[in-house]
């Protein structure tokens, strides 16, 4: 399986789960990490599997790194019908009502241009003092999962 | 000659722990070593950033693993300038790079500074978040404080003047410092800063969370309409202010906020201690202010520390020089405050961090560093040094010490005396 994890960092979290994660796919997968901001949403395409960890930065906003990818993803629309994605979201119950709100703009857009969410959406939040990584690799199995069932489907 | 260097780190807060992150990237193999004056690491982490921010101290989860599992060393407990030179550590090392910071708080510059009842804003932080070295300071202000400034500092410092010991829950707060401050609270706050609301430096959330505080009226004269074409950060800051200002207060109102945007500080008035401040408008609409008050709490920013020529002797590299570049010497390099200045927050740090790592593996790869059969990092260093450090292992010990004795409703309390802290890393 062809996997791709996007991040979306502020203050590299995010990155650090990316890479936990594709470490762990990349011994029965093959997965690449990129920053957002070094990725062309144009190239996204419907035989990859792309996981996106996102952090949410100030009053619900997209983390720094996204917004490139922001612009990109608006100015071009591109059709992604049959592209599949999973979510895992960072962002601190703290501030109650923005909560983990970065991803999901990500996660709307994905799906307004036609890509289907699989799995459990995934959420970390800084004030548990959690470390993101163990959650991220415990939820992992479960998308990896609902994607291949997809596929057979 | 080897393409591998091996790198001093001076200071253990986000710039430093960043650096290391992008040169352990690249260099898997290099010895990496974080210094820190303090028996604990993650600097502004552990003693800038407010104790009732804990999920902006989780960063240090991720810094954790720094020195966990990618073998980065941390070396607390040593002075450069005191218990080992610069140039001892340029023979061991051949890149060494500062993340010291900015650590003292900026003068207001204005007569009557120097009266009893004027502080600092970082000094109270540092006494909040239980600093080993630090000086000493009241623990009262009187009823009546003004704080100067309108930066996300000085929304820390209001936080404090308004919160009540119960507030505190899940924190890591000097807890001794918080109840004596508490038996005698300011009745009356009056926060001035320079810039009107649409310029101000405080961040929207930083304004609404003081709104979730009982027991407080807040108010301002100043205009609350957002102007067009306001960016999303200002029209953000500018509603919270008017949501503050409209706030109908919870639970038994006690204590008074005041706002006072586009005023800057002119004297400081008093004979023998503080008694006011008068302030002149920034704005052609403003007028001339004067506030009773018997202390004053200036945020204004931060400058580097005076005993940072300890380090340097004499070459204290200035510090907007040449702000494009990292690199202020052979070999040497700097990031985050001390290179920026006092300006962004700890994800703008972690750009720079990569920016300085990006010169760094420039430098080296193209030649302009070479690294010495001898300068084999920490275990080059004299042993006198390499004995007195604090590991990451012996930190570790004294963080969960610090866990475990934790005041009821706190996650930690902090051992705010330098030479305990070191015999508890060191299980002494």
């Amino acid at each position: 399986m062809n996997i791709t994890v996007l991040y979306g960092t502020e203050s590299g979290n995010s990155e650090l789960i990316a890479e936990d994660l594709a470490a762990k796919l990349n011994e029965d997968h093959t997965a690449e990490v990129f920053d957002l901001a070094d990725f062309d949403p144009n190239n996204m395409t419907a035989d990859k599997f792309y996981i996106l960890v996102c952090s949410t930065h100030g009053e619900g906003e997209l983390p720094n790194t996204a917004l490139p990818f922001w612009d990109a993803l608006n100015a071009a629309a591109p059709n992604l019908d049959g592209v599949r994605y999973a979510v895992f979201g960072l962002g601190d119950t703290f501030y109650e009502e923005t909560y983990s709100h970065g991803s999901e703009i990500l996660d709307k857009r994905f799906t307004e241009l036609g890509a289907k969410r699989v799995g459990e959406y995934g959420r970390h939040d800084a004030s548990s003092w959690d470390l993101g990584t163990d959650l991220a690799l415990e939820w992992l199995p479960g998308v990896v999962e609902a994607f291949e069932a997809e596929t057979v489907s | 000659m080897s393409t591998t260097p091996s790198v001093a780190i001076i200071g253990s807060g986000p710039s430093g722990c960043y650096l290391a992150q992008g040169l352990r990237k690249h260099w898997p193999e290099a010895d990496i070593t974080i210094f820190d004056q303090l028996a604990s690491p993650f600097g502004l982490v552990r003693y800038g950033v407010a104790a009732d921010h804990q999920s902006t101290k989780a960063v240090t989860r991720q810094f954790d693993r720094l020195f966990e599992r990618d073998n980065v060393r941390f070396a607390g407990n040593i002075r450069v300038g005191e218990d080992v030179t610069l140039e001892q550590l340029q023979q061991a090392y051949s890149v060494v790079a500062f993340a010291t910071g900015l650590t003292q708080d900026r003068k207001l510059g204005i007569e009557g500074e120097s009266l009893p009842g004027v502080f600092g804003a970082g000094v109270i932080t540092r006494r909040l978040n239980s600093h080993p070295v630090v000086e000493e300071g009241p623990t009262t202000f009187g009823d009546r404080v003004v704080v100067i400034g309108n930066g996300n500092v000085a929304m820390d410092i209001v936080r404090f003047l308004i919160k009540r010991p119960d507030d505190y829950e899940g924190s890591d707060i000097n807890d001794a410092l918080v109840e004596s401050y508490n038996a005698a609270r300011a009745k009356r706050i009056d926060v001035v800063g320079r810039s009107v609301v649409a310029d101000a430096k405080c961040d929207a959330l930083m304004v609404k969370e003081l709104g979730k505080i009982e027991g407080v009226r807040f108010s301002t004269a100043a205009d609350c309409t957002v102007p067009e074409g306001a960016d999303r950060a200002t029209s953000g800051r500018i509603e919270a202010v008017r949501e503050l200002n409209e706030l109908e207060p919870a639970g038994n109102v006690d204590t008074e906020v005041v706002f006072h945007f586009g005023y800057a500080p002119e004297k400081i008035i008093g004979e023998t201690s503080v008694t006011g401040v008068d302030f002149t408008p920034t704005t052609s609409a403003g007028e001339a202010l004067h506030i009773e008050a018997v202390s004053v709490i200036a945020a204004i920013g931060f400058e580097l520390q005076a005993d940072a020529s300890q380090m340097f002797g004499n070459d204290v590299p200035q510090l907007t020089a040449t702000p494009e570049t990292g690199r202020f010497g052979q070999g040497l390099y700097r990031t985050g405050w001390f290179k920026r200045g006092p300006r962004g927050t700890i994800p703008e740090n972690r750009a720079d961090a990569k920016e300085v790592t990006d010169e760094i593996i420039a430098d080296v790869e193209g030649g302009v560093i070479t690294t010495l059969p001898s300068q084999t990092g920490f275990a080059a260093l004299p042993e006198s040094v390499q004995e007195k450090a604090v590991s990451f292992v012996d930190w570790q010990r004294l963080d969960a010490h610090e866990q475990a004795t934790a005041n009821a409703g706190r996650i930690r309390t902090k051992i705010s005396d330098h030479a305990q802290m070191v015999a508890i890393a060191k299980n002494n």
